[in-house]
């Protein structure tokens, strides 16, 4: 057999994959000066994505057949690679976060006009490369996506990121756009060892030479191959996922980045480390998982905590932020470390509302940034007067990122928070707590930046969020309010794909 | 009508909604939504009591349901759901009618200020989380609506935001409570842990039959009671309330009478059956609600602004609801919460008028303004002597109703100490209506004149229930028997019981309180100066709130924020200068210094080379 697609779904499946791809070849052919046409081409690229996700998303059946997604194809069938796409409720809702999320990162990149059609190409295959880790089903695609994923990040900020200078504190975008690159591909290297290590294992074992994660699931790994090689995947994508003490790439990538790479960087590409823990990491080795749980909860508690109270010593809004994603990619990896499934279902959930709610902060700093031209907390007071849309916006991430009921964020820390607490306790008590740092934090910022008296003479021609800017942040509050006041349906799903890696731990 | 009370607390939430998405375009919507909501709530109240009234099989406790499915994970079915039941609806009577009445005050109160809409509009959500709060029939939208009502305090305290001190306020309310929230949150968690739901009915029958054990209960008690003590304002978490003022006048008459500060009191009655079963939850909860009491009426003895002497009072009557409650008789605290809810709202409202009126905030610039507002005085007046426990007010009932709870509860020591509060009560309502309504009216204040209709009409609805309301606790028909009928937990009670004793102790304890006032500030032979000169340290410590908001603000600069500033400078030099950046100068360096090996230059090989096979034949000759 040669490859298989199963019908309408499965097209829609490798279309969504592929379209930002060829969009982006597509896209090295047009007048490099046509500023308007790029722009309108991107946006059309990013909302026909959109659609196709919310379809997906919307028409999922979670006890329904899953191979009606399945996309198959013989790649190098000497050493078992295939190019295999699929879709599980795990996948279905963080498909849907990166199709949001690159669309409202070109909105908010209207105002790209330094070379806005190479910004386009390289955001593009940035966006084609999450879509394919989070599709693929075989370990030899899933990484070439996830370099792909990476590669272009370090462009994306090297050329249109900012630098931050505190006199005393100069971070250059050269600098974050370097460690960016360097740090995710140290990770990388990690996984490729793991990768390596269990396709020669199971050929040893089986005789089979296979890249496929529904193939390597089903092999028999030694304990002691599993406690070995699971440390691997579990850094190596930790580190993506900002896991503590590797986390210093996050916030200096974030605050050098420009906005819709923010967006997309802290919104998504963090989420490719925890997806790739819970989807490859958990499903392949479950023993080495267990075995090294513990640690992972530990880690994630040690981010949680950490992040929160760097936070609070921060002076920069994007370094606030980027120090609130450490803090709140911590919840997930405690949530995947507990092996409990209401916490494991959180932590999904958590991916999806942290990346949304993320990149509403960064969308709205991004914007006030654009027209201060400062992100100095010390400096900035009382915006509020003059940036009412902006602020309630601004509010809106930062009462979601305090876990406020009401907003996704709020569900996603309660499952959490109930799986922590009964398997650990301490560690739930913790998690906790950290959510009432986030609150310090959050106030200080918003009660700073918006409220208090404003300097009539030097804001006097502030002007607010415009159309598009809004439009973002509607879309983004949207999605953060849909399922923070009825998750049903987002949980469910999540639910549903949860439910069998869990059994493989016996709960 | 009882299957439309879902209606109530829903209302109000749709026209926030509404205002706060569309009200910018319909600004003359605002009012109309909130206000039109929250009377067609109070209506629907009314039927829903009428209802449950009429319903047979009294007194067996009754409570009536409905819920749907919010959530479904893990195999556990998550519910939001609400239930009818006699606290409940104590409960949404009051919300709704202070709600109302304080938002038709607002109409004209706030008439003039540019964010009119967002106004009402949080005023709603305020409303409506509460609302959902008290008819909660689980811990999950329970904690939901309690942050809730949080962060609406949060923006209404804030609503002046462009001040810098309103905007501290804000923040400083939101923070403390979230500490106690803290508490209140793994609480609901370990119940879950042990017990699998967030059901109050389920998680209470568990607590009767002895499905939980003495140390989960006595731990949940207290975490919750943290929950309370920050929400409530409890000491040491009680530093918020004060500053609350900052928020527009309406936002404290309804923080201070129906909102937000009850909650605390409302949860601990609402989980009244794990007090019952754990002595020292109850003990934690009368020693914390007797001390703030105790404390914060002897801070409301000197401070001048009429708002903070009202907020000091709030505290005492909180920690006097909580003193009742520790001593088991969740029909006194609710009652008083009741009472003291309409009571306070006319006191704030009418502190409201006042400084409308004359402009002034600081009691000692006033004096002798019931010349120029005598409706507003006579309100104040009923509200003052309700609370400061004159019969026939109000007030009166339910501190005696207390006091003889916390004699049969707790015995004599304790029953002193609630008579010694309720003194104090009299006397800083005496001082306040005296200072500011009687003696000699000062030039500057000449011009105050009487607030209008809009304004005094819902304080006078509000003056004649704080005059009436009293009578609830009497026995009228087989089917109101007294508000001790009505609601109780556990035992079932009799209607009001006056113990004479204590009734004729305390009735003389507040008329001499409020004689004792009179003469101070009135009739002027009792001098306050000499007083303060010979105790003016104890004066200081007053004036200055013991200085726990000094402590905390200490904590907060040297520890917290240093903490803070530690972690993030041992981030950058440590992990990040030292641990990542030094990795890659390891990796330069040994770039640099490896440069060397590869330099093209033959004879360094060919050195390389010679050195090599030397080696390799000495080590072959020597193995």
């Amino acid at each position: 057999m040669v490859g298989v697609v199963n019908g309408i779904d499965s097209v829609l499946l490798f279309t969504l994959v592929v379209t930002p791809f060829f969009g982006a070849a597509a896209l090295a052919f047009f007048p490099a000066d046509s500023h308007k046409l790029i722009h309108w081409y991107s946006r059309l690229i990013a909302a026909s994505g959109l659609a196709i996700a919310a379809y997906l998303f919307i028409t999922f059946d979670t006890g329904g057949d899953l191979s009606k997604y399945t996309v198959d194809f013989d790649w190098l069938p000497s050493l078992g690679i295939r190019f295999t796409l699929g879709l599980s409720g795990i996948t279905v809702p963080l498909v849907l976060l990166n199709a949001i999320i690159f669309f409202g990162g070109v909105l908010i990149s209207w105002n790209v006009d330094h070379r806005p059609k190479d910004f386009f190409i390289w955001l593009m295959l940035l966006v084609a490369g999450v879509y394919g880790v989070f599709a693929s089903r075989d370990l030899f695609f899933l990484f070439f996506f996830y370099e792909l994923a990476v590669v272009p990040m370090y462009l994306l900020v090297g050329v249109w990121g900012s630098s931050t200078d505190f006199g005393t504190f100069l971070r250059t975008k050269e600098y974050g756009a370097m460690k960016v690159m360097l740090v995710l591909v140290a990770g990388s290297v990690l996984v490729w060892i793991a990768i390596l290590a269990m396709w020669m294992e199971a050929r040893e074992i089986t005789g089979i030479a296979d890249f496929s994660i529904a193939g390597l699931s089903q092999v028999e790994f030694s304990d002691g191959f599993q406690k070995l090689y699971y440390p691997f995947l579990m850094v190596g994508f930790g580190i993506l996922a900002g896991l503590w003490p590797f986390h210093t790439w996050s916030p200096d990538g974030h605050v050098a980045a420009p906005t819709a790479v923010s967006m997309l960087h802290a919104g998504v590409l963090m989420k490719l480390g925890a997806f790739g823990i819970l989807a490859v990491g958990m499903v392949i080795l479950p023993v080495g998982s267990r075995f090294w749980a513990p640690t992972l909860i530990g880690l994630g508690t040690v981010n949680v905590l950490y992040g929160a109270i760097s936070a609070m010593g921060q002076k920069d809004l994007k370094y606030v932020i980027g120090y609130s994603s450490v803090s709140h990619m911590g919840y997930v990896l405690m949530g995947l470390g507990t092996l409990d499934i209401l916490a494991v279902d959180g932590a999904v959930l958590q991916m999806f509302s942290h990346g949304i709610m993320t990149a509403l902060f960064f969308a709205m700093v991004g914007v006030i940034y654009q027209r201060t031209h400062s992100r100095d907390i010390t400096i900035l007071e009382g915006l509020g007067k003059r940036m009412g849309i902006t602020g309630v916006f601004l509010a809106v991430a930062g009462l979601t990122s305090l876990g406020l009921p009401g907003f996704s964020s709020f569900v996603a820390e309660l499952l959490i928070f109930i799986g922590t607490y009964r398997t650990y306790p301490i560690l739930g008590v913790l998690a906790v707590i950290g959510a009432a740092i986030t609150a310090v934090y959050i106030l200080r910022m918003l009660g700073k930046v918006f409220f208090g008296p404003i300097d009539e003479e030097r804001w006097k021609d502030l002007t607010d969020a415009n159309r598009m800017e809004t439009g973002v942040a509607v879309l983004l509050t949207g999605f953060l309010l849909l399922w923070g006041l009825y998750p049903f349906r987002i949980v469910e799903i999540i639910d549903s794909g949860v439910v069998p890696i869990m059994e493989r731990f016996g709960s | 009508m009882m299957e439309y009370a879902w209606l109530i607390p829903v209302m109000p939430a749709i026209a926030f909604f509404f205002l706060a998405t569309a009200g910018r375009r319909l600004p003359n919507w605002s009012a109309i939504a909130a206000t039109g909501t929250m009377a067609a709530g109070f209506i629907i109240f009314w039927f829903v009591l009428a209802d449950w009234l009429s319903m047979e099989s009294l007194p067996e406790i009754k409570a009536f349901g409905f819920s749907i499915d919010w959530m479904k994970a893990g195999g556990s079915t998550f519910t939001w759901g609400m239930v009818i039941d006699p606290i409940s609806l104590v409960m949404l009577g009051l919300i709704t009618a202070a709600a109302l009445g304080i938002q038709v005050y607002t109409w004209s109160y706030m008439a003039h200020e540019p964010r009119f809409t967002w106004f009402f509009a949080v005023h709603s959500l305020f409303a409506a989380a509460m609302l959902t709060l008290v008819m909660a029939d689980n811990l999950l939208l329970l904690y939901i609506a309690w942050e809730l009502v949080g962060i609406c305090s949060y923006l209404l305290i804030g609503f002046f935001y462009e001040r810098r001190s309103a905007a501290e306020a804000a923040k400083k309310a939101f923070i403390t409570t979230r500490i106690g929230d803290v508490g209140l949150l793994i609480g609901i968690l370990l119940l879950f842990a042990k017990t699998g739901t967030f059901e109050l009915s389920a998680i209470f029958a568990l607590v009767e039959n002895g499905g939980l054990s003495d140390t989960v209960i006595t731990a949940a008690a207290v975490l919750f009671f943290l929950g309370a003590i920050g929400k409530s304002a409890q000491f040491p978490l009680h530093v918020w309330l004060p500053d609350a003022m900052e928020g527009p006048t309406p936002v404290s008459a309804l923080v201070h009478s129906a909102t937000m500060v009850v909650a605390g009191v409302y949860l601990v009655a609402r989980m009244f059956p794990f007090y019952e079963h754990s002595e020292t939850a109850a003990l934690m909860v009368t020693l914390i609600g007797a001390f703030t009491a105790i404390g914060a009426a002897a801070i409301a003895l000197v401070v001048t602004d009429i708002k903070r002497i009202l907020a000091y009072s709030t505290l005492t009557d909180l920690g006097f609801m909580m003193f009742a409650l520790g001593a088991g008789s969740v029909t006194a605290g609710m009652f008083h919460l009741l009472v003291h809810g309409f009571s306070k709202a006319i006191l704030f409202l009418g502190a409201g008028s006042i400084s409308h009126g004359s402009g002034q905030t600081d009691i000692r610039q006033m004096g002798g303004l019931y010349r120029k507002m005598p409706i507003t005085a006579v309100i104040f007046g009923i509200g003052a002597f309700s609370l400061g426990g004159i019969p026939p007010f109000g007030g009166f009932f339910s501190k005696d109703e207390v006091i003889t709870a916390v004699f049969d509860g707790r015995g004599l020591f304790f029953m002193s100490i609630a008579l010694l509060i309720g003194f104090m009560k009299a006397l800083y309502m005496g001082r306040v209506f005296f200072a500011v309504f009687l003696g000699k009216l000062k030039p500057e204040n000449e011009h105050a004149h009487e607030s209008p209709v809009v304004m005094l009409a819902p304080m006078l609805v509000f003056a004649f229930l704080a005059l009436t309301i009293g009578f609830m606790a009497l026995n009228y028909t087989d089917a109101y028997q007294g508000f001790g009928y009505f609601v109780f937990a556990g035992e079932h009670q009799e209607a009001f019981h006056l113990n004479k004793g204590i009734a004729i102790g305390s009735i003389a304890l507040a008329v001499s309180g409020f004689i004792l006032t009179w003469l101070a500030y009135v009739q002027g032979s009792l001098k306050t100066e000499p007083i303060i000169r010979r105790f003016s340290g104890v004066h200081r410590v007053l004036i200055n709130k013991y200085y726990v908001d000094e402590v905390y603000q200490w904590v907060i600069d040297k520890v917290v924020l240093v903490l803070g500033r530690f972690i993030a400078f041992f981030d950058r030099v440590f992990i990040n200068d030292i641990g990542v950046n030094g990795t890659g100068a390891i990796a330069t360096t040994t770039g640099r210094i490896m440069r060397y090996v590869q330099s093209g230059k033959l004879y360094t090989y060919a050195m390389g080379m010679v050195v090599g096979f030397l080696g390799l034949a000495l080590a072959w000759w020597v193995s």
